[in-house]
């Protein structure tokens, strides 16, 4: 019982910090270049971006299942080739849960970048700096409240991951089991003790970075939360 | 430092407040000049300077840096205003937040030289503020560690768009005493965005008045501003700052360029269309005046 | 100011220094002016341009006789008086043009102006500007 309690939280951390990383990674490079690009089509691919904010987390977890699906020649030519299976895999729920919470990292660091003044970017331009290096040197170094609330909301809504887990990942446990979906199967076999256990952890958890986030602007108070 | 004549052949479509606009500057820019670009607000000076920089980019024609193509619509060639080797002093002064006043110097250096950014600091009078951030700073200073960012870049061409709008007449006479003395040491051609007759007429070495879009005239300021179209030879322009009825006649007090008080006597008929904040010449034959030495 | 339309008549220079000879419907007027060795270009025989000169370098004579070195004199009608406590302003006819003189009123006095009176307003060349049309 203990075990499997330590292994749900392991595998709720692990997601969650994975998502967190990935993001960090895709989401510094792709917030830059949606702040400012001119491309016509940027309004879709906002629009794409925040997808995951109003759709019902079903929606997206069911289209990543039949993506997935090894009778479609996505998941067929990853059997095939890599041999993976991404449904009702860790993997499978961390791509998931990864594009579910790309609006939690795109939106603050987009909206960061664009509440400096286009003045900063252009002189680092006109002395010489190159966009890669602007970007390191002068634009994120002055994002820092966006960039912590980037970082802790995409963590926090990654750990309260409920839906596409589900659906995606189902409820294996050591695989796929995490917090939010332990609450729920608890309950459903009327263990309170346990189901308190998860929900006690997840409510700290998020009341200590939603504070963090909050104590950070206040101290910039730069960076208006939307 | 290697001078370089710039010829500039451009048009530009611009959505202004006063609606849309054509940029059309067709002009050469001696090497080595302190240049102002100067006229009303939304004239497009702004805009020529950007599009100098690089920063914005016209919608036909050619700018050329000596022989260096800048820009040409024809061949598709549009440099980067990182590849320009330019300074752009900005309005704001766009001081980078994150880094000290030094850093920010250091920042601009296409090589590091420690020793270089010293002199810097010591030559606009930082170097007690080196260790501070911008946010802390007034705005004289801010302007100062502008000009030393710009200079650490170590230009060809030093662009600077209403580089003292911000300050109070004090900090701006010492200020442009600052721009004139860097510009005078690096010999670098400086071109300035300016509404400030008084500024223009400190510094500038050449004025290109900008009306609309298009450049309405050039050359020395004196020329540029001494009206040619009276034989009169003492001409001096400034503001009206007061009309008094006094008798017959009036007595208009009109402050000049450099803050000296003119008083004038204008009679009802020359009054008709001016009123107080007007700019205007006063002129005299050469013969009326009287010189006498300064004790 | 006084201005008058004109016509260059005649220019002549010695070093920067120019007579300027113009007419204003018939009328012959001088000017002596300054110029850089280059003067500008509208500064031509031929050209119409405009006489300026202030009202207060306009002197007024009656019943005037003898020899006078100011070369522009205008035969005038007073059509109105000005008086203040020091300072008149006397706007006088000149052919069809209007032209005004700023006197003291103790001149004005001692000359016993009236409307109507037939007077000599005088202008020394060297207080005559010319203003491109």
């Amino acid at each position: 019982m203990d075990a499997q309690f330590a292994q749900t939280l392991w595998i709720t951390l692990k997601l969650a910090v994975s998502t967190t990383v990935i993001l960090i990674i895709i989401g510094l490079p792709f917030s830059g270049w949606l702040a400012y690009t001119r491309i016509k089509i940027k309004p879709l691919i906002e629009a794409l971006v925040s997808m995951p904010m109003v759709l019902p987390p079903s929606v997206i977890g069911y289209y990543m299942l039949v993506i997935y699906s090894p009778h479609n020649w996505f998941g067929e030519w990853l059997g095939q080739i890599f041999n993976v299976r991404l449904a009702f895999s860790f993997e499978g729920v961390l791509i998931a849960s990864v594009i579910f919470s790309l609006p939690f990292m795109i939106q603050p660091l987009q909206n960061g970048l664009r509440s400096l003044p286009d003045s900063l970017r252009e002189a680092s331009y006109t002395l010489g700096k190159s966009k890669v290096r602007t970007f390191f040197k002068v634009l994120l170094p002055n994002i820092k409240p966006s960039i912590i609330t980037a970082v802790a909301l995409t963590f926090a809504h990654s750990i309260g991951e409920f839906g596409v887990v589900l659906m995606v990942g189902g409820n294996m446990p050591g695989e796929t089991r995490v917090a939010s979906i332990a609450i729920y199967d608890e309950v459903q076999s009327l263990n309170f003790e346990a189901a308190n256990r998860y929900a006690l952890i997840l409510f700290l958890i998020s009341l200590i970075l939603l504070t963090t986030i909050y104590s950070v602007n206040k101290k910039y108070d730069t960076w208006k939360i939307v | 430092m290697e001078n370089s004549v710039i010829f500039i052949d451009i048009e530009k479509r611009m959505l202004t407040a006063n609606g849309p606009m054509n940029l059309s500057i067709h002009t050469t820019i001696p090497a080595g000049e302190l240049v102002a670009l100067f006229g009303e607000s939304g004239a497009g000076k702004t805009t020529l300077l950007r599009i100098l920089a690089g920063l914005v980019t016209p919608d036909k024609g050619l700018i050329k840096f000596g022989s260096t193509i800048w820009f040409d619509s024809e061949k598709k060639i549009n440099i980067p205003p990182q590849l320009r080797n330019i300074s752009l002093m900005f309005q704001d002064y766009a001081l980078f937040p994150n880094m000290t006043v030094e850093q920010n110097i250091q920042f601009a250096q296409p090589e590091k030289d420690q020793s270089k950014v010293n002199e810097l600091l010591a030559l606009f009078g930082l170097t007690e503020f080196r260790k501070r951030k911008p946010t802390g700073l007034s705005g004289g200073q801010k302007q100062r560690v502008a000009l030393a960012r710009a200079l650490a870049r170590k230009p060809q061409l030093l662009l600077l768009d209403e580089p003292l709008s911000a300050l109070d007449a004090e900090m701006r006479i010492a200020l442009q005493d600052e721009i004139a003395q860097a510009h005078q040491l690096l010999g670098v051609t400086t071109i300035m965005v300016s509404h400030d007759l008084n500024e223009v007429f400190r510094l500038a070495t050449q004025v290109l008045c900008i009306e609309n879009g298009s450049i309405t005239r050039t050359g020395k300021p004196e020329e540029v501003f001494s009206d040619n179209s009276i034989s009169g030879k003492v001409q001096i322009t400034g503001q009206i700052a007061r009309i008094e009825k006094q008798d017959t006649i009036n007595v208009v007090t009109v402050i000049s360029g450099n803050n000296q008080i003119i008083k004038v006597i204008a009679f009802e008929s020359d009054l008709e269309n001016l009123k107080i904040g007007d700019r205007v010449m006063v002129f005299s034959k050469a013969f009326n005046p009287i010189i006498s030495k300064l004790r | 100011m006084n201005k008058l339309p004109g016509k260059i008549s005649k220019v002549q220079q010695s070093g920067a220094i120019l007579l300027v000879d113009v007419d204003v419907d018939g009328h012959g007027f001088s000017a002596l002016l300054i110029e850089s060795a280059t003067h500008p270009e509208w500064l031509q025989v031929g050209n119409t341009i405009d006489l300026v000169f202030k009202e207060t370098e306009v002197t007024l004579a009656k019943n005037l006789s003898g020899i006078i070195s100011m070369r522009n004199r205008m035969k005038c009608t007073v059509q109105r008086i000005e008086r203040g406590e020091l300072l008149s302003k006397i706007s006088l006819k000149f052919q069809e043009y209007l032209v005004t003189s700023a006197i003291t009123t103790r001149a004005v006095d001692s000359l016993q102006l009236a409307l109507g009176d037939e007077v000599e307003a005088l202008v020394k060349a060297n207080e005559v500007s010319l203003m491109k049309k």
